[in-house]
Formats: structure tokens, C-alpha cells, sequence
């Protein structure tokens, strides 16, 4: 396909940011990826070296596809080096203004034709389009962690994003091999707000006393779901998991339906994060 | 020895396989359509429906004169084991259980107490599981308990999200098993277990709690009151050949 040849651009080399270049630069594209200093750079790009070498160890990929992946990345710190990018994915800080800025840059110094995507789970992606003098080309691409594994990404449609750009965007994932699902732009999209029972029932639950910790995921698990509610907030980080819910619930003006749990605050406060920390719901020995 | 009997009352799938998982663990086990008062006299009732108040009442009410000693068990989707236990001449007997067709892929069946229920027919309630095969995991009393009570929400907000033309069916369910690894998309799920027994643990949940959480959406109790319960009506979310 003749959108092989356009280059795409990652700005921030996070987690994210690293694992999106990854991907780009594995399916054949050269790949340039931002951060701020040379410092962040060097971690992300290690980062992906690392990652390619279990994969390659574990026979994932062949020795040729990690050199050719690393040989197609290269990194700026400079923004107007990313004039000549055909797609162009944001994975900065979740900071509204420092994204609206990013936006406000890209748009000047990229053709009308360069789609500018941003990896928000946060914020709308309409509210970050509203930076760019041509927001129908601005779009959100939101991709889950850490996306060389996870096949989903959620293509956002922002109040004023063209279809063109919907559509275009969702035949470049195609090609490096993702699974792309359209959504309307509104709070957490489809994954992020439909999953909020998940933890949140469950919270609520336990807060009522009607089952334990333990109880709950037993059932969950025995109906199905590879993990219990518990253990997954466990690993993602009850810090993490209880801003997603926060944000949410702000987002959706306060409805009832998305209300956090004053227990996850508590567990938060207590600074018994997860897994992370050797113990959140369960105790994983303390670190 | 004696065969020990059970007899499940109900129309829906959930029913079926119930009989069938018993009589496959050697219960001499009967099918019962409604609680037809004459016909009932065993040790062990199984009351599947997950009717509205009126409906639901009238089948205990029938059990109490048919059988009067059995252990009853009944579904606690909708209501709490304490409620559907009032309306019994005999509360003691009533344990509440909550589960979503279909059972096989199942491995715990979740138990509940009413405040009146006595120790002993709850255990007669995990005997009757354990040998079909099932675990048991007690919860306390509240509609839907864990399982269906915490899928019924995600598919709520999964309904409201297709009402809002955020996404497609087909798209929603997709990126719930690709995005957090669910083993079924919410809206294919709730189309197995039937938008009636989903639309019963909201409504159970918001009656119960007045919390504003469990206002079920729109469109479930639209497509319930369509007939559009699902699989076994042959259209929900998806449609199905019969």
C-alpha cells in the first residue's frame, strides 16, 4: 500500500510513546520519535531494545526484524523536525494545556494532509483538536498498554475530525497489524468506561459487606474473566485505576454511575498501591 | 437407596439445564413449566423465574400450599433472598441463589441467606450444587449478588454507550475483549444470559438501593418490552436463527 511510505512521528518516549514507535517501526515505517531530553529519548529507545531482544530471545521476531525495526527509528528533540511526518502520534504528559500547545505547533508546521493523533484517555479529544486551525485532520488514536501486544486501538472521532481522517488513520493500523475500533468522542471512549463496573461494582460490593476480596474474584474468575476485579486493580495500580474512575466520574458530571469507592481512596492514601508496592487488596510481600 | 428428588419450576433455559445437570448427577428431577400447586411434592424446589413482584409471589405462594416442607431454592436475580422470602408462609426455607444461563460454563453457583433463612436449608442448597457438580460461594443478601449483579452493570453501561452512538454492537464488543481481555463481549453476553434476567438485577439493585447508579438504560427495557430478550427469542443485540 502506497501509505508505506509516509513517516510517522511519536512524541513522548513513555511507556506508551516507546511501545506506539515500536509498533510503527516494526510494521515497516520510519519512525521518529520526540521527547524533551536526550534522556528520555535514550530510556524509551532502550526501552525498545529490550523488548525486541525478549521477543527475539523467546523467537517471537528473527534477528533481521529487530535490526530492521531499530534501524527504521531515529529521535529529535526538536519539533520542526517532524514537518515531514504523514502521521504524527502524541503520548506527552496528561496535561490539557502542555497537549494544546503540542497541537497548536504540529498544525503549523505540517501539511493540511498530516493526520495528528493523540494517545488521551483522559481528556476529549475534541477539546485537544480546538488548538489546531485545521482540527479535521486532528484525531485520537488510544492505544493500550503496552501497545506491540495489545491488538485494540480506539479511533477517535473528535466533534470536528473528517471521516477522511477517521478512515485513514484506521487503514495505517490496519497495515501494522492492529485491530482499529471506531468511537464518537466521549469520556473514556468505549474500553475505559464500559470496564468502570468492573472495579467500581465490585468496590462497592465489598464496601457493603455482602462478599470479600477473595469471594468476588473467585466468582469473576469462575464465570470467566481472567482476572479477578481485585487482582487486576492490583496489578494496574489502585493509584492509577482510582484517577481513571475520578476522571471519569468528573467527566460525566458527577453521575452516580461512576462514583469512586472510598475504600480504593483509602488503599491510594495508605500508599499500598498494588503489586507495585508488595501490597494493595492482597499482600505480595512488602518490598 | 432412594433417588433424592428436586423439582425446578420455570420456562427458561437456565430451567432446562438445571434438570438435565440434575438428573445427570442421579436426582430423580422434574420439570415443572409453572409452580402447578397439585402436582409439587418433593424435598428440594428450584424456582428459576425472574418475574416482577406480582408473578414471583404467586409462584411462592403456590409452592407453600403444593409443598410445604421443601427446601426452596430461588432466583435471587431481581429481588433480595429476604424479600421473596416474606412472601412465603415459611421464610426459613428460602435460600436465594444467582446465576446467568448457562450454567456448564459455570464453575460457582453464589448463595445467599435471606434474615429469616435457617442454616440448614442453606446447606440442603449447597448440597444440591456441589453435587451437580458446582462450587458454592456465599454472598450476602442483595439482588444479583456478585456475578450477574456486576455484569448486568457493565452491560448497562455498555446499552447506553450503543444508545449514545459511541460505537457499533459488533465495535463495543470487540474492544471489550481485546482492550481487557473479557472472554465475551458484554453485549453477545447479555444476549446469553437474556436482557429480561439483566433488566431484573437493575431494576432489583435501583428498588432495592434507590441509588441512581442502577437506573437501567433505556433501551434494555425497551428491547425487553420489543420481546428482543436475546438468543433464545432469536434477536437482542444480534440476531440469531432459530
Amino acid at each position: 500500500m502506497s501509505d508505506k511510505k509516509i513517516k510517522v512521528g511519536v512524541l513522548g518516549a513513555g511507556t506508551m510513546g516507546a511501545g506506539i514507535a515500536q509498533v510503527a517501526a516494526q510494521a515497516g515505517y520510519d519512525t521518529l520519535v520526540y521527547d524533551v531530553s536526550q534522556e528520555f529519548v535514550d530510556r524509551g529507545l532502550d526501552r525498545i531494545k529490550q523488548f525486541l531482544k525478549g521477543g527475539r530471545e523467546r523467537g517471537k521476531i528473527t534477528a533481521e526484524q529487530e535490526s530492521g525495526t531499530l534501524a527504521r527509528l531515529s529521535s529529535s528533540l526538536k519539533l520542526e523536525d517532524f514537518a515531514g511526518c504523514g502521521l504524527i502520534v502524541e503520548a506527552v504528559p496528561e496535561k490539557l494545556e502542555l497537549k494544546r500547545e503540542v497541537f497548536q505547533k504540529l498544525d503549523a508546521i505540517t501539511p493540511a494532509d498530516a493526520l495528528l493523533a493523540t494517545n488521551t484517555s483522559s481528556f476529549s479529544v475534541t477539546a485537544i483538536a480546538g488548538a489546531a486551525k485545521k482540527p479535521e485532520r486532528v484525531l485520537g488514536l488510544h492505544y493500550f498498554n503496552p501497545p506491540p501486544l495489545m491488538a485494540l486501538v480506539e479511533v477517535v472521532q473528535g466533534e470536528r475530525t473528517s471521516a477522511d481522517a477517521v478512515e485513514r488513520a484506521a487503514a495505517l493500523l490496519r497495515d501494522m497489524g492492529k485491530t482499529p475500533v471506531r468511537a464518537k468522542d466521549t469520556p473514556g471512549f468505549i474500553v475505559n468506561r464500559i470496564a468502570r463496573p468492573f472495579y467500581n461494582e465490585a468496590l462497592r460490593i465489598l464496601g457493603d459487606g455482602d462478599a470479600s476480596v477473595e469471594t468476588i474474584d473467585n466468582v469473576m474468575k469462575a464465570a470467566g474473566f481472567r482476572m479477578g476485579p481485585f487482582e487486576l486493580m492490583d496489578l494496574i495500580g489502585n493509584d492509577i485505576n482510582f484517577a481513571a474512575t475520578e476522571s471519569l466520574y468528573h467527566s460525566f458530571f458527577e453521575d452516580a454511575r461512576f462514583r469512586p469507592s472510598p475504600i480504593q481512596q483509602r488503599l491510594v492514601q495508605s500508599g499500598n498501591l498494588g503489586r507495585k508496592t508488595g501490597r494493595g487488596f492482597y499482600n505480595y510481600g512488602q518490598k | 437407596m432412594a433417588k433424592s428428588s428436586v423439582i425446578v419450576v420455570g420456562q427458561s433455559r437456565l430451567a432446562e439445564e438445571m434438570i438435565g445437570l440434575a438428573q445427570a448427577a442421579d436426582y430423580d428431577a422434574k420439570l415443572y413449566p409453572d409452580a402447578d400447586a397439585a402436582a409439587i411434592s418433593s424435598s428440594l424446589v428450584v424456582e428459576t423465574s425472574c418475574f416482577g413482584e406480582a408473578r414471583k409471589r404467586e409462584i411462592l405462594n403456590k409452592l407453600d400450599s403444593g409443598s410445604p416442607s421443601a427446601v426452596i431454592l430461588t432466583s435471587c436475580l431481581g429481588f433480595s433472598t429476604t424479600r421473596i422470602a416474606s412472601w412465603a408462609a415459611r421464610p426459613e426455607r428460602v435460600v436465594g441463589f444467582a446465576t446467568f444461563y448457562p450454567l456448564k460454563d459455570k464453575k460457582v453457583v453464589e448463595l445467599a441467606k435471606g434474615l429469616r433463612t435457617d442454616e440448614a436449608a442453606l446447606t440442603a442448597a449447597e448440597v444440591f450444587f456441589r453435587a451437580l457438580g458446582k462450587e458454592v460461594a456465599r454472598a450476602k443478601d442483595a439482588p444479583g449478588l456478585v456475578f450477574p449483579r456486576i455484569l448486568s452493570l457493565i452491560v448497562n453501561e455498555a446499552a447506553r454507550a450503543l444508545d449514545e452512538g459511541v460505537a457499533q454492537a459488533a465495535e463495543i464488543d470487540t474492544a471489550m475483549k481485546l482492550g481487557v481481555n473479557y472472554p465475551e463481549g458484554p453485549l453477545r453476553w447479555a444476549d446469553r444470559a437474556g436482557l429480561d434476567e439483566v433488566l431484573a438485577v437493575l431494576e432489583g439493585l435501583y428498588a432495592e438501593t434507590g441509588d441512581d447508579r442502577y437506573r437501567p438504560a433505556p433501551l434494555i427495557k425497551k428491547m425487553v418490552s420489543a420481546g428482543w430478550l436475546g438468543e433464545a427469542a432469536g434477536k437482542g443485540f444480534y440476531e440469531y436463527k432459530k
